[in-house]
């Protein structure tokens, strides 16, 4: 109740920027801010202000029901870009609006996987990975490494406490893969009563030795102290790690789940024409090729891999960063790609079964 | 005010004039109307401060708890000979003429919308809405001249989910624009097509756990920052001053310094790699498998919590007993009463203002907790605001949402009321 009091007071503060993005903060705030928000900023000489948020689709649906539309472009996950265009919170953003390849490709065809709707631009693959600290795997499983994400479901094997996050998404479908389910089947089984069954039941397996994690850092810390063995985590949280501070993490790849990220327009902002302007920059390959030296989530453009790639070693501080995408070539047969739409329709439901299954 | 009955008090004989020659009680009455007016706009400003930033946001939130309006106007067709069916088989066909005709006028967006409604009631008609729309604005293009069969193209050509009665049957909860579905569901409880209330099934349950939960750890919270709390106002208020301003000091940190801060280093202090785990098990009062978990479960919020708002019972608390007077205790001892006694039958009776305004305002923080569990509850120490904010960030579910937080705002109203029953409202104070 509160929030919606706080939320007209956040709305009357807005900064006399010609451009309002808001993202998730951190390491990947200013991926985005040096590979095409300081560029930007330069080349049209208008001025950004970044603000945070933690996801959820519930202040962009406060602002655009109630006019006062104060942030211009949000970062959102796959599930929001769609049920936020469904419910006519976004912008149309048009394909011939956006950026083709260098080489002439347009844009649909330079997408790794096309667009769910004309609401979003494409940002970057991310992906829900399992990962270990090497400096303690000794000490907790001797010389046997996990190298599947059965190994993360079976605590016989590999002892220790897991870590996982708050809620379903990407747990039942690890579970079902970690079950036995062929990678390519996982939806079909997840459409059955059944299926979801048998992916709790796996789940059972390891809850007792189940710590949470809600925010992106903790499964890091939970893992450099030893509170957790093995845990869950976005992988490009466990890249920035071993990149940039020299952590000795592992990530499992087997298993993992991709996740799409897209960026949208707010409906009804006041800055429609400059927004519009930033989003071509911003999804546009080289830009999206720059976000890779400062982050390792994959790019979204076919072209974007490709420069980066060509590029290598690409990371900001000499280091090569091809292995650490979540989205390269060899990694897609044993990668679960999620699915926005099944999560959209089933959502709901599956999180109250795992709330119940928590508290149980 | 009286003075309209009166006669014209100016005619009155004997009446007392002021310097400029008006009756004193019409000039007097003058200055009392223009302080009033002057306290009445003073008033104002923080009145309607309230009114814009808490009332009509929490009496707008409201409105969504039992609006079901939306739906009802998207789907006028179907809903209007809804009750014609008898929920069984599937519906016949002139329901899928409404069904069609209503998806083929609504735009994109109000399927938008109202799918994500339906959705709550069952799973999958978001995706059913989605495709059918499209479909069927594809299928009328081409065929404007349609007239049927609806029921067969419906189940064969748009979505097989047509065929399943469990699709049509879960609209009848919706049947009404205004609806109590979103407080049966915060109890776990749901209409069925003929909106009777029904138990959720059973995997779905958990929001009677989490009112009981709040309850709970309210509860344990309270009694554990009056039992901490108490003792310390104690000394507090009866130490030299230069003992307890230090005392004073220590109290009042904590409660200056970011809550963040103050969770985070809890974090560190108990969990199983933590400093209190490591010192037991490096005293080998615990062996190295046995370390406690203390932390993200629900030790570990009624531990961050108490010791959060442990300065909202020690405060009022101790402002009280600052205003007692030692006399009393003396005078009991004299009277002889021994040192326990005294405080238990004179002391503490004058300190209950103190206590009272410190358990009320404890509790009511208490119950509507949501950063605390949210950063430190684990699996088992959620609360019931994790769940309000849950659904107002990520499900948008907001009639569910609003449901919730009107029946927080109930309870605490009645527990507010019950409170003022036994110990009296007028008794409270906070300093």
């Amino acid at each position: 109740m509160a929030a919606a009091g706080a939320l007209a007071f956040a709305a009357s503060a807005a900064t006399a920027a010609d451009l309002t993005i808001t993202s998730w903060g951190g390491a990947y705030t200013a991926s985005q801010q040096k590979a095409y928000g300081e560029p930007w900023e330069k080349k049209t000489g208008k001025k950004i202000h970044w603000e945070n948020y933690n996801g959820g689709l519930g202040e962009v649906r406060t602002q655009v029901t109630s006019g006062n539309v104060t942030w211009d472009i949000v970062d959102v996950l796959p599930h929001e870009g769609r049920v936020g265009c469904d419910e006519g919170l976004f912008e149309k953003i048009p394909s011939d609006k956006l950026a083709p390849a260098p080489d002439g490709t347009s844009f649909d065809d330079d997408m790794q996987v096309p667009r769910p709707n004309d609401c979003v631009a494409p940002q970057i693959w991310w992906s829900y990975v399992p990962f270990y600290d090497e400096g303690r795997a000794k000490a907790n499983w001797g010389d046997a490494r996990p190298k599947t994400i059965a190994d993360f479901f079976d605590l016989k094997k590999f002892p220790g406490k897991r870590g996982i996050h708050t809620w379903p998404n990407a747990l039942i479908e690890m579970a079902l893969v970690a079950d036995g389910v062929a990678i390519k089947d996982v939806y079909k089984v997840m459409d059955t009563d059944e299926g979801i069954d048998r992916a709790f039941k796996k789940l059972d397996e390891i809850k007792d030795d189940v710590v949470f994690w809600s925010s992106g850092a903790k499964p890091l810390e939970l893992v450099k102290s030893g509170e957790v063995a093995y845990s869950l985590a976005y992988n490009g949280r466990v890249g920035a790690a071993i990149l940039s501070e020299g952590e000795k993490f592992v990530p499992v790849w087997h298993g993992q789940v991709l996740e799409e990220e897209w960026i949208v327009i707010l409906k009804g902002t006041k800055n429609l024409k400059t927004a519009m302007d930033f989003v071509k920059f911003a999804s546009a390959p080289e830009q999206q090729a720059g976000q890779a030296r400062f982050i390792n989530y994959g790019p979204m453009r076919k072209s974007a891999f490709k420069i980066m790639k060509d590029g290598e070693p690409w990371f900001h501080n000499g280091k090569t960063i091809s292995e650490h995408m979540p989205n390269r070539p060899e990694l897609l047969d044993i990668s679960i790609v999620a699915s926005p739409e099944w999560w959209a329709d089933n959502g709901d439901e599956i999180k109250e079964r795992f709330e119940a299954w928590k508290a149980k | 005010m009286a003075v309209t009955t009166m006669e014209d008090p100016a005619s009155a004989p004997g009446e007392i004039l002021t310097a400029d020659g008006r009756p004193l009680k019409a000039s007097l009455q003058r200055s009392l109307r223009q302080s009033k007016l002057r306290a009445a706009g003073l008033v104002a400003i923080p009145f309607l401060f309230l009114l814009f930033t808490f009332i009509l946001p929490v009496l707008d939130l409201m409105k969504w708890s039992v609006d079901d309006s939306q739906v009802n106007e998207v789907y006028p067709r179907t809903f209007a000979i809804y009750e014609q069916w008898d929920g069984k088989d599937l519906p016949g066909e002139e329901h899928f003429k409404a069904m069609y005709q209503d998806i083929a006028n609504a735009t994109g967006l109000e399927i938008g919308q109202t799918s994500t409604r339906m959705n709550y009631e069952k799973s999958r008609w978001k995706s059913l809405l989605k495709v059918s729309k499209r479909k069927i604005d594809k299928y009328a293009k081409a065929n404007p001249d349609f007239a049927g069969p609806y029921k067969d193209y419906m189940v064969s050509d748009v979505h097989k989910r047509w065929g399943q009665p469990e699709f049509w049957q879960s609209l009848g909860a919706m049947k009404d624009p205004v609806t109590a579905g979103y407080y049966l569901n915060a109890m776990d409880m749901k209409f069925d097509f003929e909106k009777n209330v029904v138990a959720q099934p059973e995997d779905r349950r958990i929001y009677k756990m989490l009112w009981w939960r709040t309850l709970e750890i309210s509860l344990i919270v309270t009694i554990a920052c009056l039992i901490l709390g108490y003792p310390v106002a104690h000394l507090l208020a009866t130490l030299p001053l230069r003992y307890s301003n230090l005392l004073m000091i220590c109290v009042l940190m904590p409660f200056w310094t970011s809550l963040l801060v103050r969770i985070v280093a809890w974090m560190i202090m108990l969990q199983q790699q933590g400093v209190v785990n490591d010192s037991l098990v490096g005293l080998g009062v615990l062996s190295d498998e046995n370390r406690l978990p203390m932390m993200y479960n629900y030790t570990g919020t009624v531990i961050v919590m108490t010791q959060v708002l442990l300065p909202f019972m020690i405060l009022p608390i101790y402002s009280v007993m600052k205003g007692i007077s030692p006399v009393y205790m003396r005078a009991a001892q004299n009277l002889g009463a021994t040192p326990a006694w005294a405080f238990i039958k004179v002391y503490m009776p004058q300190t209950l203002p103190g206590v009272g305004a410190g358990v009320i305002l404890v509790f009511i923080v208490a119950i509507g907790y949501f950063i605390t569990p949210e950063l430190v509850g684990g699996k088992d120490g959620q609360m019931i605001g994790n769940y309000i904010a849950y659904h107002l960030k990520s499900s948008l579910n907001w009639g569910l949402a609003a449901a919730m937080g009107a029946i927080l705002l109930t309870a605490i109203l009645v527990l507010y009321w019950v409170y003022d029953k036994i110990v009296g409202v007028d008794n409270m104070r906070m300093g």
